[in-house]
């Protein structure tokens, strides 16, 4: 038997399942290891019938709808008849930009920082409590966040895509969340902007990153502020200069009141500070998992065939301190010995490995993890 | 409610429990002297919804005036119903939400409460809670989307017109629930025979006026047959990418129902709902038929997969035109 199936096959005797709400009218989905074939349209009428099979089956990926379904195990999507579907915010290392050459932990860290602005906009901005939300290391390079409350399931795909508009900053109108106002001054004209730190919504948040942007400027040495000024698009040397100059200690108490006479390159600051309080979802083409009412989620609990990492739950308070590296392993100890395709250097359980191609004794743990990610063979 | 105001929203529960309490039988509706003026009103609403798309007023002096415009909705309703027309059933929906909407523009602050409570919709000061709000407000417009609200702690800050223009759509939405699933008394057709001819033997006129030219689909840009095939697979398309498909297939002059077919695929296909976005972006329930964006507008919304032939162009329509040829 394959060693992964067998190691699977062994968590799945004793699995920490989390069974989702309505059990019984999901569809559960599969993918076994040698397999690309997904099986679908399964359901299960008890939770021991879904650990039966995982038992059985050792399953390489597992999944469940997010929608639930008078008829789960119907083939089309008519028989089904959808009765409704949790809101979930799928956050993936794919969906940002500038990955590619970060190592797997600082990846994660990067999709962390989206998933707390997530947390943050669903709690401050739409209300939810943070017992609402559940929070799951997805296995592999992100997080999912589900949105547990009545109200939302029924909720319509374009009902949900306001609210991935909303997180993404999508369709966000510029000039209502900054006014620009026309002041007569004795003989001539001056244009100045308006901003509303104390409000709530969009208008408000960027209101108070504006502040906080000027804050920074301010306090920065001379050429560190300007580079930093440059690195907008749009504002070169002169237009730094002009910003930072004018920065008195006196404008930055009128711009703390909401006034911003400083005109010239305004609305280039803003556009970046929307762009890096906004959450990352979904890259422009390809769909939001959020507003789709029939997607497929890992089953919190199982384990990610191309890791062998658990999908692990983490409360919102435990964002900070999770390492999937750490906290999502599920094997033990035990040598083993594997073949490595390359050279390896990461952190698992602690410990630090730094090994050679070639053959070599590692914890089970890790080996499962290399083998998974095919960077070795047994 | 007073009578007065029973008259102004004939649709609401206390209006019907009204029209119930006086005890007045159909047969007495359709045939008595006594409300051949409500009969006659009833004609009119269904009329000036049908051709003007709103219902007009008519002053209202005394109690007897508002008595003949209460009874004269559940007469509209029967003579709408009995046109069997979705479309026009739609329209007449719609058209006595805007007539109440303009009434509730003046109402005082606390009677818009009192109506929003009908509907569900829960008022907290002046904020509502931003569920109420995405199921009501025509998000497609951008002042209304919720990104552009002001939204805190669940609730979104809104004035008394805007909730009154919730509560117009709460309005069109009950009313055409409503109708889609009632029967009229047969003896409706017989007594309004004329009238209902009329406006069908109009609207089909209006009807054929729209079909236009011969669609070849084979002359569709990428970015249309992409968004086509999503649609048909039924996979979600963006808002911005519906916009684009039906402001396309309107100009091209395919119908509000051909294009309601590609999007019936989508899991939770509402077609009622469906339809009124097409309908209002294509001008037959709004004042403004949109037209289709250009090549960079698309391209900025991620929804452009240019071919060759798209080099040479910089709009969507002109490429089909072109290539049709």
């Amino acid at each position: 038997m394959n060693f992964l199936r067998k190691k699977f096959s062994s968590y799945y005797f004793h699995p920490k399942i989390e069974f989702p709400e309505r059990f019984d009218r999901r569809e559960y989905a599969f993918i076994f290891f040698n397999e690309d074939k997904m099986h679908r349209h399964i359901s299960f009428p008890s939770t021991i019938s879904l650990e039966t099979y995982l038992k059985m089956n050792a399953p390489a990926h597992a999944y469940y709808s997010s929608a639930y379904y008078r008829n789960p195990s119907a083939g089309t999507m008519k028989e089904k008849e959808w009765m409704g579907a949790d809101l979930i915010f799928d956050l993936d290392a794919d969906h940002l930009p500038d990955v590619e050459n970060l190592s797997y932990e600082e990846t994660l860290e990067k999709v962390k920082l989206e998933l707390k602005k997530l947390v943050s906009f669903l709690t401050e901005d739409f209300g939810f409590s943070k017992k609402d939300l559940k929070i799951y290391f997805s296995g592999s390079r992100g997080y999912h966040c589900h949105v547990i409350n009545k109200k939302v399931l029924s909720l319509d795909s374009q009902e949900r895509r306001e609210i991935v508009d909303y997180v993404t900053a999508t369709g966000i109108n510029l000039n209502g969340v900054m006014k620009e106002r026309s002041i007569y001054k004795e003989k001539f004209r001056d244009k100045t902007f308006e901003i509303y730190p104390m409000e709530g919504g969009w208008r408000g948040r960027i209101a108070r990153e504006i502040i906080k942007f000027f804050h920074e400027i301010k306090s920065m040495e001379r050429e560190e502020a300007l580079s930093k000024l440059m690195e907008i698009e749009g504002i070169g040397r002169r237009t730094a200069e002009e910003i930072y100059n004018a920065l008195t200690d006196e404008r930055i108490k009128r711009i703390e009141y909401g006034k911003i006479d400083q005109t010239t390159g305004f609305k280039r600051i803003a556009k970046p500070l929307i762009k890096k309080i906004a959450v990352s979802l979904h890259s422009e083409t390809d769909e939001p998992v959020t507003t789709d009412v029939k997607r497929l989620i890992r089953l919190p609990g199982s384990l990610h065939g191309k890791t062998g990492l658990r999908v692990t739950k983490l409360e919102i308070d435990e964002i900070e301190n999770f390492s999937p590296l750490r906290d999502a392993v599920v094997f033990g100890e035990k040598e083993i010995k594997i073949k490595l395709v390359k050279p390896i250097n990461t952190k698992m359980m602690e410990n630090e490995f730094n090994l050679e191609k070639g053959e070599t004794k590692v914890p089970e743990y890790l080996a499962v993890f290399l083998i998974a990610r095919k960077m070795a063979t047994l | 409610m007073e009578l007065f105001e029973l008259a102004k929203y004939p649709f609401m529960k206390e209006a019907k429990e009204w029209v119930k309490n006086e005890k007045v039988s159909v047969e007495e509706i359709l045939f008595d002297e006594l409300y051949e003026r409500a009969r006659e009103r009833g004609v009119r609403r269904v009329r000036e919804a049908i051709e003007d798309g709103i219902v007009g007023e008519i002053p209202l002096v005394d109690e007897a005036d508002c008595i003949m415009e209460i009874f004269s909705y559940p007469v509209a309703r029967m003579i709408v119903i009995s046109i069997e027309n979705e479309y026009l059933l739609r329209r007449y929906a719609l058209a006595e939400a805007k007539k109440a909407y303009l009434h509730m523009k003046i109402e005082p602050f606390e009677f818009i409460k009192k109506l929003s409570e009908e509907f569900g919709i829960e008022i907290n000061g002046n904020e509502i809670h931003f569920l109420d709000y995405l199921k009501y407000a025509p998000t497609w417009d951008f002042k209304w989307k919720l990104v552009n609200r002001d939204l805190k702690n669940g609730y979104v800050k809104i004035e008394k017109n805007e909730i009154a223009r919730l509560i117009q759509e709460a309005i069109r939405k009950k009313i055409y629930d409503e109708l889609i699933y009632a029967f009229a008394p047969p003896e409706v057709k017989k007594v309004f025979k004329n009238e209902i001819m009329s406006i069908r033997s109009k609207f089909s006129f209006k009807n054929k006026e729209i079909k236009t030219g011969e669609i070849s689909h084979q002359y569709f840009p990428p970015c249309i047959k992409n968004l086509i095939n999503s649609a048909k697979a039924g996979l979600n398309i963006p808002h911005v990418g519906r916009f684009t498909l039906v402001t396309f297939l309107n100009s091209i002059g395919m119908d509000t129902e051909e294009i309601l077919k590609i999007f019936s695929s989508s899991p939770d296909f509402n077609s009622e709902k469906t339809r009124y976005q097409i309908e209002h972006i294509t001008g037959k329930i709004s004042a403004t038929i949109y037209s289709t964006p250009k090549c960079d507008t698309i391209r900025t919304w991620g929804l452009c997969y240019p071919d060759e032939f798209c080099k040479k162009v910089s709009h969507p329509l002109y490429y089909y035109r072109r290539r049709k040829k």
